[in-house]
């Protein structure tokens, strides 16, 4: 009996074994309070720890968890008032430590309480009311900070998001104080400022739906702001005497004896002062303190209808959608990690109406948040997944149809929201058999190849590609046969110098190639093959045919796997580093990785993400890689290049991260040396004047404090030698942060000059004439794969031509003024995508960017896309 | 997070007798390691394949493919060695159960990978699940080991004494497929039996060679028809990197 009430307590409310055949979640309170009466003797510490357990992690449950603890009270006064002590300990807690989510719930929670006449109304009331006022001192422009208006938003809107849960219990008891409330409520929305996420939304421009002319119209109601939304279905539901279908309200049941038990009072808490404002601020410390702001207390969620509203939001109250998504959301944010618990709690949620349509809408919406989601992408996939087979009749279907719909709006999707959408279905799709309705997409071959639909498909049989294998994913698209045009190449190695290849490399390079092939098979050491190349190649090849020779060589001879390339890398590391030992030869040694594995966008980002980890190619030289013009024509056709400058940065970021925590790791064994050595000085000190003391007395014992001077002053010297190492390692640590700042500033200015240099040139020229839109159509048919076609294909032929031909006439823009469009379009997302993405670096280094980047010169739309990636006013 | 169904004492229900530490260390490894074993691959997985479902969860440092300790092919699991803890757990937390070439496999912590435990510990060279599982997986080389031996033995019976048909043998329930490749195989055997070990011991020198095993090469060469996923580069065979990765 002893663990029982764990389980009931854990599992109160659920249809489980654990409360048999009882059905009704009031007899699970009372049964649950029957068990804790009996146990709360002798195991209350452990009842009181779990109890506030589930109220902070199983929040849907919260009016059981607040209906138990009224039962309590009408017996134990005293030990309800440790939970309203603990309550309050974790609000206070949440207050100082910026915990958005537990001061959220543990408001519910106090809430719920006072509707168990467990608090007293008038004590909740005072909560609200001193986050409403404190809410409207940081927006005061005299005396606040107006710049942590994000924290301001989130007291507001725990005071709103509770009111669902307590709503008609405040009307009633307590009327006057809750329109008090209310009404200072409604003061500080009128004045703050609305928050705008234009650069934060997943489409460009809402509400121009395509679906079939249907009920998808905005309402007014539909405001990005989310504290605006909250307000006004809550004035839908004081409108509507506080009726909320999704919230059980069990304390009903149980009215009659909860009234005879005595209410506590919440003491006051102390909620935080808003941070000062800086002296002499500059705009940009007043933006960099409201990121800060905005950081600390994050939007949890936006905006996203994928599905027609009558299949959503019309058949509930908005009030019922936002407890719903607040339901879903939760379980999402404590249950990451326990998949069968995660999607078990999302598919049994206490509401009497159904809401797969909503439960996919909400989980899109955690996934495809900018700037990023709450976690991983995978996490989202894996609870797609989980959903998928715990409602095997229903949700696939709606899975599927959100995906039809993201599918006709993907013109209008953030790149980088479509990218993580990729990411997502090719990953969602391998884990069923990836079955998926091509023939309905089958139009896209239509489309001109840079058309957003058809670059979608494209991408998404790509990663399936590189989750399984060609053959499989071209049988999964057998049912439209021609849709293997969008289906990548087979992932062969594309060697230039195969002796029995009739390429055109010349005869001598295919020679010389040959011979370091067997040299390399001979096992000749790395010095012998460095000082062949530095006699047979470098004289009589010149450098950039060397580079490719060697490169192109070595790694075909690691080929055959990622683990044989990264052996290859590293067994000849110092060749490929002395090959290429600046950035000109770098260049030209990424573009022999990428003509090598030209037919794989997975090798190609893989080999030159090591060989930036071995140090045989900077980032610098990455990104101009990435903006040479060969490449700069594909930025609107494929995902592939900004795939390897994100890894880039990534990888650039992960090494300051990393040697900022080998530096507290540092800092701190440095402080236990020199303790150490404080210590051990101080034992030889006292040593020392022992002997000192000793002078007069016997030779024997000044002979035996002598060794013991002796042995201090070694263990003392020893000490001092371990700080001094460990002072040594701390400042190389140190200067390999320094290094890898400076290798950060760098790349980012780079980035962005990249980006400036590229869009203020390509802005400023005229849309091209309109021609013959048959060039289009003519390409798209040399794009994919064949079917029958040998292993080395070179499936981009046609594109590469075409960028030949280009480039030798001088042509820095497309031919075709749409597909102009959608290259300007494309390119500046993936700038507004970057800038918000690494907004926390970029914002460390905005000064230095203004003074060299965002100059007059630029066009200002590359300033204000940034500006709007960054979240920066204008 | 998510305490109220985990018990985060429970790192690993596998507890490998290699280990040469005591329990506490051995849970000390697997708390601070950042490396993953990954179990119940299908043998024709690929390191690019494990690469992109692994990057899904941070930068890897390394994969190292398990492997026949006979026929130095893939035998169904490999270890992920990532940069960061956080990356390690989130490989355990999210890619444990989900289905990577139609099979779900496991993400396990690992307490570090050591030169010697790429080979399968099996008797046959694979791994010990597979000496004596009874079911049929395509995606594991058939049926296991003693199943196959077994098999062996009443098929070269058959074929001594019935050369034209299998009347009258039972077999243990063989699927369409995998009786005709079971038969094929045991004919090729037997006219290859002689240089088997040969061959075996050539394999260790000689990466891209055919497996030892005559049985398994059969078995392979099929696959490999209908799951070309090996980059087979026909006279390129290099021997450079073909030791799983210790360099």
């Amino acid at each position: 009996m002893s663990a029982s009430w764990h389980s009931l307590l854990v599992r109160i409310g659920e249809q489980c074994p654990e409360y048999g055949g009882l059905a009704d979640a009031e007899d699970h309170v009372e049964t649950c309070f029957g068990y804790l009466a009996r146990d709360l003797a002798h195991s209350e510490g452990e009842i009181l720890a779990l109890l506030m357990q589930c109220v902070e992690e199983l929040p849907h449950k919260d009016p059981l968890y607040g209906a138990l603890v009224g039962l309590i009270n009408t017996e134990d006064k005293e030990l309800v008032g440790k939970v309203i002590k603990r309550t309050h300990a974790g609000i206070q807690e949440a207050l100082d430590t910026d915990n958005c989510n537990k001061l959220r719930i543990l408001t519910r929670f106090l809430t719920v309480l006072m509707c168990n006449s467990v608090v007293s109304p008038s004590s909740l009331i005072e909560f609200y009311e001193a986050l409403v006022s404190s809410a409207a001192t940081t927006i005061d422009e005299d005396g606040g900070n107006p710049t942590w208006q994000a924290r301001a938003d989130f007291y507001v809107f725990c005071i709103l998001a509770s009111l669902p849960w307590g709503g008609i219990e405040l009307s009633e008891r307590v009327p006057e104080d809750l329109e008090r409330v209310l009404n200072g409520v409604e003061a500080y929305l009128n004045l703050r400022k609305p928050v705008m996420y234009s650069a934060l939304q997943v489409f460009e421009k809402s509400g121009s739906r395509s679906e079939d002319g249907d009920d998808t119209e905005m309402k007014p109601m539909e405001s990005d702001d989310y504290l605006q939304c909250l307000w006004f279905s809550i004035q839908a539901l004081m409108e509507n005497s506080w009726k909320v279908d999704s919230v059980p309200r069990p304390h009903l049941s149980f009215e009659s004896r909860l009234v005879h038990a005595q209410t506590h009072d919440f003491d006051p808490v102390s909620i935080p002062e808003t941070p000062a404002v800086p002296e002499n601020a500059t705009e940009i410390m007043l933006d960099r303190q409201r990121q800060e702001a905005e950081r600390t207390y994050p939007r949890r969620n936006m905006h996203l209808r994928i599905f027609p509203l009558s299949k959503t939001d019309e058949k509930i109250t908005p009030i019922d959608r936002f407890v719903v998504e607040e339901y879903l959301l939760d379980v999402l944010f404590y249950l990451n990690g326990c998949r069968k618990e995660c999607a078990a709690y999302m598919v049994g949620l206490p509401v009497p109406f159904r809401y797969e349509y909503i439960m996919a809408e909400t989980v899109f919406s955690q996934l495809l948040l900018p700037p990023k989601p709450p976690f991983r992408l995978i996490y989202y996939t894996v609870v797609m997944v989980d959903l998928c087979k715990a409602l095997p009749g229903a949700f696939p279907a709606v899975v599927a149809g959100a995906v039809r719909a993201l599918f006709q709006r993907v013109a209008e999707m953030d790149v980088e929201c479509r990218t993580r959408l990729v990411q997502w279905l090719s990953h969602h799709l391998s884990n069923f058999q990836f079955v998926w309705p091509w023939e309905e997409w089958a139009h896209i071959l239509e489309l001109p190849k840079w058309a957003p639909e058809r670059v979608f498909a494209k991408e998404v049989l790509e990663k399936e590609v590189r989750l399984a294998y060609w053959e499989k994913i071209k049988d999964s698209i057998a049912s439209t046969p021609k849709l293997i045009k969008l289906l990548p190449p087979k992932n062969t190695p594309v060697f230039v110098y195969a002796p029995d290849n009739n390429t055109s490399a010349p005869e001598a390079e295919v020679a010389l190639a040959t011979e370091l092939t067997s040299l390399v098979r001979g096992k000749k050491t790395v010095r012998e093959i460095q000082v062949w190349i530095d006699e047979q190649i470098l004289p009589t090849q010149g450098q950039q045919a060397s580079i490719q020779i060697v490169a192109q060589t070595l790694l075909y001879i690691g080929s055959k796997s990622f683990t044989h390339t990264i052996t290859v890398l590293e067994k000849y590391c110092q060749i490929f580093r002395k090959i290429a030992p600046d950035m000109g030869t770098q260049i030209a040694m990424i573009d022999t990785v990428s003509q090598l594995w030209r037919n794989s966008a997975q090798m190609t980002a893989i080999v030159i993400d090591r060989m930036m980890g071995y140090r045989m190619v900077s980032n610098l030289a990455i990104v101009a890689w990435v903006f040479s013009p060969q490449n700069v024509q594909q930025f609107h056709t494929s995902d592939q290049v900004w795939e390897i400058l994100r890894n880039a940065i990534n990888k650039t970021n992960n090494r300051t991260v990393d040697l900022r925590k080998e530096i507290s790791a540092a800092e701190k064994v440095l402080k236990l040396a020199a303790a150490g050595t404080v210590k051990a000085h101080s034992k030889w000190e006292a040593a020392v004047a022992a002997l000192n003391a000793a002078e007069a007395k016997s030779e024997d014992s000044r002979n035996s404090l002598s060794a013991k001077v002796d042995w201090a002053k070694t263990v003392a010297d020893k000490a001092q030698d371990e700080e001094t190492s460990a002072q040594d390692s701390l400042e190389s640590k140190g200067a390999l942060l320094d290094r890898a700042l400076r290798e950060q500033e760098a790349l980012f200015l780079a980035v962005y000059q990249s980006f400036a240099d590229l869009l203020t040139d390509r802005l400023s020229k005229p849309l091209p004439e309109p021609q013959e839109v048959s060039n289009s159509l003519e390409d798209a048919e040399g794009e994919g794969a064949d079917v029958e076609a040998p292993v080395a294909m070179e499936a981009d032929e046609e594109n590469d031509e075409d960028g030949t031909k280009q480039r030798n006439q001088k042509r820095t823009t497309s031919a075709d003024p749409q597909e102009e469009e959608q290259w300007r379009k494309c390119t500046l997302g993936y700038l507004r995508a970057i800038s918000r993405q690494y907004c926390d670096e970029v914002w460390l280094l905005m000064e230095k960017l203004d003074s060299t980047v965002f100059t007059d010169k630029v066009h200002p739309l590359v300033t204000s896309t940034t500006y709007a990636g960054l979240r920066r006013s204008l | 997070m998510a305490r109220l169904f985990k018990n985060p004492d429970q790192l690993s229900a596998y507890r490998d007798r290699r280990f040469l530490g005591s329990q506490d260390e051995f849970e000390h490894a697997l708390r601070t390691s950042t490396t993953v074993y990954v179990g119940n691959l299908s043998f024709y997985t690929t390191e690019e394949q494990i690469y992109e479902v692994f990057s899904r969860t941070g930068e890897l440092k390394k994969i190292i493919m398990g492997l026949d300790k006979n026929s130095k092919t893939p035998c169904g699991f490999c270890f992920v060695l990532f940069y960061t803890r956080e990356d390690t757990e989130d490989a355990v937390k999210y890619i444990s159960g989900t289905i990577l070439d139609d099979r779900p496999i496991r993400v396990d912590f690992d307490w570090g990978f050591q030169e010697g435990r790429q080979w399968g510990r099996g008797r046959s060279g694979g791994q010990v699940r597979d000496e004596y599982r009874t079911d049929y997986d395509p995606g594991r080389g058939g049926y296991g080991k003693l199943v196959q031996k077994e098999l062996e033995v009443r098929r070269q019976l058959v074929e001594y004494d019935q050369p034209v048909g299998m009347g009258g043998v039972q077999y243990p329930n063989l699927g369409e497929g995998g009786g005709g490749n079971e038969f094929r195989r045991g004919k090729d055997r037997h006219g290859n039996g002689g240089n088997r070990h040969r061959e075996g011991r050539k394999r260790y020198r000689d990466e891209d060679a055919p497996p030892a095993d005559g049985v398994k090469r059969q078995d392979r060469e099929l696959k490999v028809e209908k799951n070309p996923r090996f980059r087979e580069k026909g006279d390129s065979d290099e021997e450079d990197g073909g030791d799983g990765g210790k360099s």
